[in-house]
């Protein structure tokens, strides 16, 4: 617990300098990373503690993104709308849950990759709500540019946290301990009574619920979305890479990843103009295949140690 | 260990990122930039880069440009959008606040163009909108935004005209239109002009983008005995379409495509198939406009371009170059690159271009000139419209 | 006459479609790797294809099995360097390299070849053939037959060589495999090799009728999805009637609901699939 409050802490600090630094630029990284936190944190119940390799979250993001930008196109107030698109999400994600959980590893994997190209198929030909291939513009809200970016800044850190909190609550709770029996053996769970069912698409529709509200905050932010930005399948793996660099199934774990991987793809981005995806898609693999614990463990070792180690498996 | 490593990473990150800033020696023009070079719109955003290029080592091999009694070397800061507008907007923000530009180019398209077009208002940097023209973008009273395309009414309407005027039994339209913004848009200008002029539209379908197989839609759309064919797209689209509406055997009187008929390498990929294809453009190599800017002709840009990049410029390539020495030439009247000085040339408009005459209308939406229709005449493009640099006579008919 | 046509559309494309999905199914099948990387490889094949059109003059259906041996070089290093290391993870992690290895290639094709759509241009035209007032393209035709003699060619060689007896044996019971004798991670490398070669294979024929750029690679991804889920995972014959199947939906689909519908449909078709009866049609436990 106090690595926890250390942690916390330590990002209340950092948000509380960036709130006084004010530069707009540096918020919308801290903005950013915020969301990254969340839908890291999210997709962590799901895929770390029950173990379900679940490549939705853009198909959550982008839906609660539409929901979001349709509610306030009807004139919906913005917190309201937020709320919304998370209940919409929630709402979809318990039915598609019912459906698709039964599924196990790629089928599951797959069932839950194309959600997303089957809801932005249907955004894209539902003009008369959605705007189609055109997009969409939301309204922007007052106030000086500062304090708009202050203001979704606050937004997304709330919802990080609420993410977090949700984890903790989540894994401290006779649910947590269902899910990673699921984890661990979901046929032996069944047997010793877990109603494996019932966990996994509360699992699923709680993780929902929060990406759901992140892309509905991400949506009056940029106040522009269309399909092919919220649907985008890069949202369904980035918050797996920022898990799997931090530590799966862990709480601290989506957080430290979703900074690194900001910083990370900040820096390659910024030193390679027309290089930076090819880059960025190497690191993945050097993750994959050299640090399959993340970051952790690095712990104690050096990278070489482990580059030696993990190549003398390989060729032996 | 971890704290170590990721501050080494910021250490690392803060070296590189002021490394990467420029020494302040003589005063510059600094132009900001967002580019789609990956991701879906790559195509395009290489073409615009090539485009601002090209006119970069000009201004810049001629010393700069001249405001007032100083010389100016222009600066282009390009960054990657990867195709995702709200990164386009982070960007547009980084330009402004971090790397303060001087002026903004747009990102590709109209939907990019209007979401950054909000941040520019914001910090009331003028934006020069490379490839945006649908009316939407221009209708939230920004004082900052300036479209060099004229809307995308200006070049349906042209082709209507000429088929009621030249060929009064044309009655039945038929519209096959990518679902994407621009395509999408264009198409609902077709079909406005269209029912303007008493035709009927007898059908009207969309295909998702990305489509490889266009055999169902086509085969319907022949089903409907149309005389007017229009179908939009880019390129790629268009190659398939009209090949596959060849095979198909798809016949009317005017088979109208846009964006793509009026490049060699649409003409060269469909053969014979090209003839008789009408389409409408911004811009074309075969135009010749004298222009005040760096370039003198749209022939001399034509002759630099291919010299440079080995190819004909289309008019994305053109835009690219084209906000270019609109905004030397707004910077140069002004006499400084001061912001509200520079706005007021480029309201005031008139710029003799090579890529067309250029001024802008209250929305902001160039207003100057009309595109020209072109037609595929014997595998070589001719204007059919306006007369005043019509090539050759509108023909009907569509080959196969 | 409307409804005979459409059908031909859709049937010309069955054959193509199968070519396109083989190398995914078998490579899901045997590695148990969902393969992300498999659109672009097919999308390197065309533009093999491409090039050898452009400096050579090679038709590009012919290059068909060149572009798959250029493939198969690169899958096999690419199997041994990266994935083999992750051989028997969840699919999490292999899903998650490939789309890595993926974000790389997809890249550096933009770097090499600038995503410019490329056509093949085969001069003269190649014509169509009339069968009553049904029309059906001779490109089309030839890419359908060829593509149904590819993924034949491949089925004998699972069939009747003791190297795919080998990659059968593996993906029925990789112990049992090993006990038998059989290099287990030489297969491995074989399998995904053969998975690249007939995704190669498949982007030349593809080149020969449609334009090629890096950016399509997503969208003959999803078709292999679609194809794999709707035949059955781990059945030739089941992804030759998932191939035909496909086409046959897209083209009736498109005429019922619109052309854009046509990915709604498929996408929508293969959820609910997944959902009744994720074996798929023709769905065995072994690669036959």
């Amino acid at each position: 617990m106090l690595r926890y409050s250390i942690i916390g802490a330590a990002v209340v600090a950092l948000f509380v300098v960036l709130l006084a630094i004010g530069d707009n630029y540096l918020l919308r990284l801290a903005t950013t990373v915020a969301m990254y936190v969340a839908l890291a944190s999210a997709w962590n119940i799901v895929g770390g503690f029950t173990g379900y390799p679940s490549f939705a979250t853009a198909a959550f993001f982008g839906l609660g993104a539409y929901a979001c930008g349709v509610a306030q196109t009807y004139g919906v107030p913005l917190i309201l709308a937020w709320i919304l698109a998370g209940a919409v999400t929630a709402l979809f994600a318990s039915g598609l849950g019912l459906a698709i959980l039964h599924l196990r590893g790629h089928y599951f994997a797959i069932g839950s990759l194309v959600v997303a190209d089957v809801l932005r198929e249907i955004t894209n030909s539902w003009t008369s709500l959605t705007g189609g291939g055109m997009g969409m513009n939301l309204p922007l809200i007052g106030g000086s540019t500062g304090s708009q970016a202050q203001f979704y800044l606050l937004a997304m850190v709330a919802l990080a946290g609420l993410s977090l909190l949700a984890a903790v609550l989540i894994d401290n709770s006779k649910l947590g301990v269902a899910l990673r029996c699921i984890e661990q053996n979901e046929d032996a769970a069944q047997v010793i009574g877990v109603d494996t069912r019932r966990a996994k698409v509360a699992a699923f529709t709680v993780s929902s619920l929060l990406v759901g509200v992140a892309g509905g905050i991400y949506a009056s932010w940029v106040s522009y979305i269309d399909p092919i930005d919220v649907y985008d399948v890069s949202l369904s793996v980035k918050p797996i890479i920022m898990a799997l660099l931090g530590g799966v199934g862990t709480i601290a774990g989506p957080v430290l990843g979703a900074f690194g991987f900001l910083a990370l793809e900040e820096l390659i981005w910024r030193n390679s103009l027309e290089f930076h995806a090819g880059i960025l898609g190497l690191f993945v693999v050097v993750l994959v295949v050299f640090l399959p614990g993340g970051l952790r463990s690095l712990q104690g070792r050096n990278i070489w140690q482990l580059a030696t180690a993990a190549f003398t498996k390989r060729w032996a | 260990m971890k704290l170590k490593t990721l501050l080494t990473v910021s250490t690392l990150a803060t070296a590189l990122v002021s490394q990467a800033l420029p020494a302040a020696a003589q005063e510059t023009l600094k132009i900001g930039a967002p580019l789609p070079l990956t991701g879906a719109l790559s195509p395009e955003g290489i073409k615009l880069r090539q485009g601002y290029e090209l006119w970069l080592d000009k201004v810049n091999s001629a010393g700069g440009i001249k405001a007032g009694d100083k010389q100016l070397k222009v600066e282009l800061l390009f960054y990657d959008y990867q195709s995702v507008t709200p990164k386009a907007v982070q960007l547009a923000e980084k330009l402004i606040s971090d790397d303060k530009v001087d002026l903004l180019f747009s990102p590709f398209g109209s939907g990019a163009a209007k979401a950054v077009s909000a941040v520019a208002e914001k910090y009331g940097v003028p934006l020069l909108a490379s490839s945006a023209s649908s009316a939407e973008v221009f209708d939230q009273g920004y004082k900052n935004l300036f479209g060099l395309y004229t809307d995308n009414s200006t070049l349906s309407e042209p082709i209507a005209s000429l088929i009621q005027e030249r060929l009064p039994n044309v009655k039945r339209v038929a519209i096959l239109a990518r679902n994407d913004l621009y395509p999408l848009s264009l198409a609902n200008e077709f079909e406005k002009s269209a029912k303007k002029r008493g035709l009927e539209v007898v059908f009207f379908e969309k295909y998702p983008i990305g489509t490889l197989d266009h055999s169902s839609a086509l085969t319907q759309l022949r089903a409907a005995r149309p005389d007017w064919i229009v179908i939009t797209g880019y390129i790629n689209d268009l190659i398939i379409a009209r090949k596959q509406a060849g095979e198909l055997r798809v016949r009317g009187q005017v088979l109208t495509l846009i964006n793509g008929p009026a490049y060699s390498e649409w003409i060269n990929a469909v053969g014979p198939l090209a003839e008789n294809v009408t389409t409408a453009s911004w811009f074309h190599p075969v135009l010749n406009y004298k222009s005040e800017d760096v370039f003198g002709s749209t022939q001399n840009f034509v002759a630099e371009f291919k010299k440079k990049f080995g190819t004909e410029p289309d008019f994305t390539q053109a835009s690219g170059a084209a906000v270019g020495v609109i905004a030397q030439l707004a910077v140069e009247r002004a006499g400084t690159k001061n912001r509200d000085a520079v706005r007021d040339q480029l309201v005031k408009g008139n710029f003799k271009t090579f890529f067309a005459p250029v001024s802008f209308g209250p929305t902001g939406i160039a207003n100057s000139y009309i595109p020209p229709v072109f037609q595929i005449q014997q595998g070589k493009v001719q204007v059919v419209l306006p007369a005043e640099i019509a090539t050759s006579e509108f023909r009907t008919g569509i080959g196969h | 006459m409307l409804l005979l046509q459409v059908l031909t559309n859709g049937l010309a494309l069955g054959g193509l479609y199968a070519c396109i999905a083989v190398g995914f199914s078998l490579v899901w099948g045997v590695l148990n790797v969902i393969n992300i990387l498999h659109g672009s490889m097919i999308v390197l094949g065309g533009y093999l294809a491409f090039f050898a059109h452009q400096y050579f003059g090679i038709n590009p259906f012919l290059f068909a099995p060149f572009a798959g041996a250029v493939l198969f070089v690169i899958g096999f290093a690419i199997q041994r360097l990266a994935i083999n290391p992750v051989m028997g993870r969840p699919v999490l992690i292999t899903l998650v390299l490939t789309f890595g290895i993926n974000l790389f290639f997809d890249n550096a094709m933009l770097a090499a070849f600038n995503a410019d759509y490329r056509k093949v241009i085969i001069d003269p035209p190649l014509g169509v053939f009339e069968i009553g007032s049904v029309l059906l393209p001779v490109d089309r035709l030839y890419a359908t037959l060829l593509g149904l003699a590819l993924v034949g060619a491949l089925w004998l060689l699972l069939r009747g060589t003791q190297l795919g007896r080998a990659i059968v044996a593996v993906r029925m019971d990789r112990d049992a495999a090993a006990l038998m004798g059989i290099d287990v991670r030489l297969t491995y490398a074989v399998a995904f090799a053969l998975g690249a070669f007939m995704a190669g294979a498949a982007g030349a024929l593809l080149s020969g009728i449609f334009p090629i750029s890096p950016v399509s690679s997503g969208s003959y991804l999803g078709k292999a999805f679609v194809i794999c889920v709707l035949g059955g995972l781990g059945s030739i014959p089941g992804v030759v009637a998932g191939g035909f199947a496909l086409g046959v939906i897209e083209s009736f689909g498109a005429l019922a609901f619109g052309p854009e519908h046509a990915l709604t449909i498929s996408f929508g078709l293969l959820l609910v699939l997944l959902i009744l009866r994720p074996q798929g049609l023709l769905g065995v436990k072994g690669f036959n």
